[in-house]
């Protein structure tokens, strides 16, 4: 199907302002928004996005897509094209535009650090853990730090969304010495928190769920 | 100028844990061409193998990695990888890792290919991401900087020792120095050489092309790896654990095919093995539309998929389709992975005085022919703590490698050269054209299956590639994230390391492992029981042979 990609452009170096220029691109239903994005790319080997695994575990290609943040690999073009056939790609909002579609991480990647995002391994940690404890872990460890919830949620206290996941699965983690003190480090109020629980499944494109937190 | 005593070059597993153990001793920095967490170290999803239990042994499990490798693999490096492999696991939690646990709380293990026992660690189908985010966030805790998005351009080698880099910061479209006392490569493999991959598009050989070029050895260049099981069309990866949890390998006819060429370890042979049987299934006839094979999870129960192969079940949904706990997934082999890489020794150490080499893109040599499923995982964080502990004791004792001005001027003079011209003719499309041809030419020509005349083909026709590549202009360089720069010199280091493989693959006249030649379709212990070793020559690349370390196992046949 043809689909036309209409999509930010911004290059500091020359340009005022951000503009949109529309690709036209030859793709299957069943191929990814990012499919379409390199074919764009062939046709203008200036355009900038971010771009690796193709298969939603690296997190590089988070764009905002008609709108809504999302993953360029994740999200198929049959769902992103519209009855015109038109997908709109900007940089993914709360961050700053940098080239086209690649935006500013820093802040981002820096913003992890209020939270202490690392075990801080206790002394008499036994190495054993429980299966269903592990697998409490396992579901916020499975975030792939694309930025997409800090685009897409407003940050609900002074810490960013993505580092309250770490914040909240190293409070469920057992070899933690830091334990109940993982709260007051991500300085959210307790009701906040649990909204923000609640909302992430649908924001994260990993559909992460954190169970076991007691408020 | 920016001086950091050890340079690591990557941010995956290797490379972080080489930063992590080096950082103990050494001032430390990571260079990585993406952030550090979107290594493809985290598409790894099987596990990490490691006998953790006393039914298993060490020494078995360096009887199946030695007869896995087809007797190519130096077994005194296995023996350091299968001691070390416990320890290092047990590190690892420490950190913080959540592993899939057994229900009496201890590391649960499962089935991979090629191996007597239960044995690879993992948390779920993410093991390789839960890993690579835990040493990350070991990283921050460090303080270790970290120079994100920048690329290697050159090892800068003074009197026959690296003394520092040339690096490009994507962001800045600027080049800089970077000196050091030890580089140490971690920078993973060239899967994008091959038109079928399982690789992310970030593994373009940067790091093996450019130690060869600065000189250093690559060795076994021609064992590539096939992984029988990626998603037909996408070759997205699905896990070898989804058969090591039980899942079937059936032909057109519902057969499982396997019972005719592994009677005994069945889909659990290893990976050199089920991907040629998958290939002959299709060429005989046997395939789906002539193109590929059903990798059958449905009798597991939905329970089991979902809890231990839950991204498998999302990857397949999404890319094919299909739901693995109600349907079968079409499957076709593709590239994978590089068992040859940057000669090293058991401590990192390259050819060449000062760089260090660990991971993928390092031949130690622990995968010989063929590397078995979760001991690439294994090899990343053995080797990469090895390298990260000798880079800091090197650090530690040397002094300050000479990096005179005129090196360093050369090198920047030959990059800002290759702009100077100024014409600028919009050439980047044949960028693009060269590399389908060349990753084209690798998967019909240099494949699975091989012979003399086609391998003699791909290497004449990648010279006529080179030729072209020779007459390109570079894309303008003063532009921030000018990926077009980057295809551009991507496809530079993925026609070197082509003609190295395709060249290899010609030279040896036999069938070992994952090299397997139509033509000479047995092994040959007494003509080529050695390494292929190969480096920068004025016309290409010159190969020669090395031994092989044999310590307590002489080859035998090889059986599964």
């Amino acid at each position: 199907m043809k689909v036309v990609l209409n999509i930010s452009r911004f290059n500091p170096e020359v340009d005022q302002q951000r503009y949109f220029q529309e690709f036209s691109v030859s793709v299957e239903g069943h191929h990814t928004v990012l499919d379409a994005m390199l074919q764009a790319w062939r046709q203008e080997p200036g355009l900038s996005f971010r771009r690796s695994c193709r298969s939603t575990i690296c997190g590089s290609c988070a764009v905002s897509i008609n709108g809504t943040p999302g993953l360029a690999c994740q999200t198929l073009i049959r769902d992103a094209a519209g009855a015109d056939g038109r997908v709109i790609l900007e940089p993914l909002p709360h961050f700053r535009q940098l080239k086209d579609l690649v935006v500013d991480l820093e802040p981002f990647f820096e913003s992890l650090k209020a939270v202490l995002p690392w075990v801080v391994t206790r002394e008499d940690y036994s190495g054993r853990m429980a299966p269903e404890v592990s697998r409490q872990l396992e579901v916020p460890a499975t975030c792939i730090l694309c930025g997409v919830c800090d685009a897409a949620m407003d940050a609900p206290g002074e810490a960013a969304p993505a580092a309250l996941v770490k914040g909240l699965r190293l409070t469920l983690d057992p070899r933690d010495a830091l334990g109940e003190h993982r709260l007051a480090l991500m300085k959210v109020p307790p009701d906040i928190l649990k909204l923000f629980i609640k909302n992430l499944p649908d924001r994260c494109p990993k559909g992460i769920a954190v169970q076991g937190i007691k408020l | 100028m920016i001086m950091h005593e050890v340079l690591i070059v990557g941010g995956g597993l290797a490379g972080l844990m080489a930063a992590l153990s080096a950082a103990e001793k050494a001032d430390v920095a990571v260079l990585s061409k993406l952030y550090p967490t979107r290594s493809h170290s985290g598409a790894a999803q099987g596990g990490f193998n490691a006998v953790m239990g006393e039914e298993d042994s060490v020494e078995a499990h360096i009887f199946d990695t030695v007869k896995g490798s087809d007797y190519l693999g130096d077994q005194d490096a296995i023996e350091v990888l299968c001691s070390d492999g416990p320890e290092v696991i047990l590190e690892l939690e420490r950190l913080g890792v959540p592993w899939t646990r057994s229900p009496g709380g201890g590391i649960a293990q499962r089935p991979l290919g090629g191996a007597g026992f239960p044995r690879a660690c993992f948390a779920a189908d993410f093991s390789g991401h839960v890993v690579l985010h835990i040493l990350y966030e070991q990283a921050l805790r460090r303080r270790i900087k970290i120079y994100p998005e920048w690329r290697l351009i050159e090892l800068l080698v003074e009197d026959g020792r690296v003394a520092g880099v040339l690096a490009y910061d994507l962001a800045r479209a600027k080049t800089e120095v970077i000196r050091s006392k030890v580089v140490v490569l971690a920078t993973g493999g060239y899967g994008r050489a091959f038109a079928k991959t399982t690789n992310a598009i970030a593994n373009t050989g940067d790091g093996m092309a450019i130690a060869y070029r600065a000189g250093a050895v690559l060795a076994d260049m021609e064992f590539v790896q096939f992984h029988p099981t990626t998603l037909y069309g996408t070759n997205i990866l699905i896990s070898e654990a989804a058969r090591g949890e039980g899942g079937y390998l059936r032909n057109a006819g519902g057969t499982r095919f396997m019972a005719d060429y592994a009677p005994q370890k069945m889909e659990l042979a290893p990976r050199d093995l089920v991907s040629r049987a998958i290939f002959r299934e299709i060429k005989e006839g046997r395939g789906y539309e002539g193109k590929y094979v059903h990798l059958d999870l449905t009798h597991l129960g939905e329970a089991l998929v979902a809890e231990r192969l839950p991204q498998v079940r999302d990857l397949s949904m999404r890319y094919a389709g299909v739901d693995p706990a109600v349907a079968p997934m079409p499957i076709e082999p593709a590239q994978h992975y590089s068992m040859g890489g940057v000669r090293t020794g058991v401590w990192g150490e390259s050819s060449l005085p000062g760089l260090l080499a660990a991971g993928e893109v390092a031949n130690v040599s622990v995968h010989g022919a063929n590397r078995l499923g979760g001991n690439s995982l294994l090899e990343t964080v053995v080797f990469g703590r090895r390298a990260g502990r000798r880079a800091a004791e090197l650090a530690g004792k040397e002094p300050w490698p000479v990096l005179s001005k005129t090196t360093a001027a050369r090198s920047l003079e030959s990059w800002s050269s290759m702009f100077s011209d100024g014409k600028q003719i919009v050439q980047e499309d044949s960028t693009f054209l060269i590399r389908e041809a060349a990753t084209s030419i690798m998967t019909s020509q240099v494949g699975v299956f091989r012979v003399g005349d086609e391998l003699a083909d791909a290497v004449e026709k990648l010279k006529e590639l080179k030729k072209r590549y020779k007459e390109l202009d570079p894309p303008r360089e003063a532009q921030p994230f000018n990926y077009a720069l980057m295809e551009y010199l991507e496809t530079g280091y993925i026609l070197d390391l082509c003609e190295i493989i395709a060249g290899g693959a010609l030279r040896r006249t036999e069938s070992r492992g994952a090299h397997y030649r139509l033509d000479y379709p047995r092994r040959d212990d007494l003509n080529w029981l050695g390494h292929t070793l190969a480096r920068r020559g004025e016309n290409g690349p010159e190969f020669s042979s090395g031994p092989v370390k044999i310590t307590r196992y002489q080859p035998q046949e090889r059986g599964y």
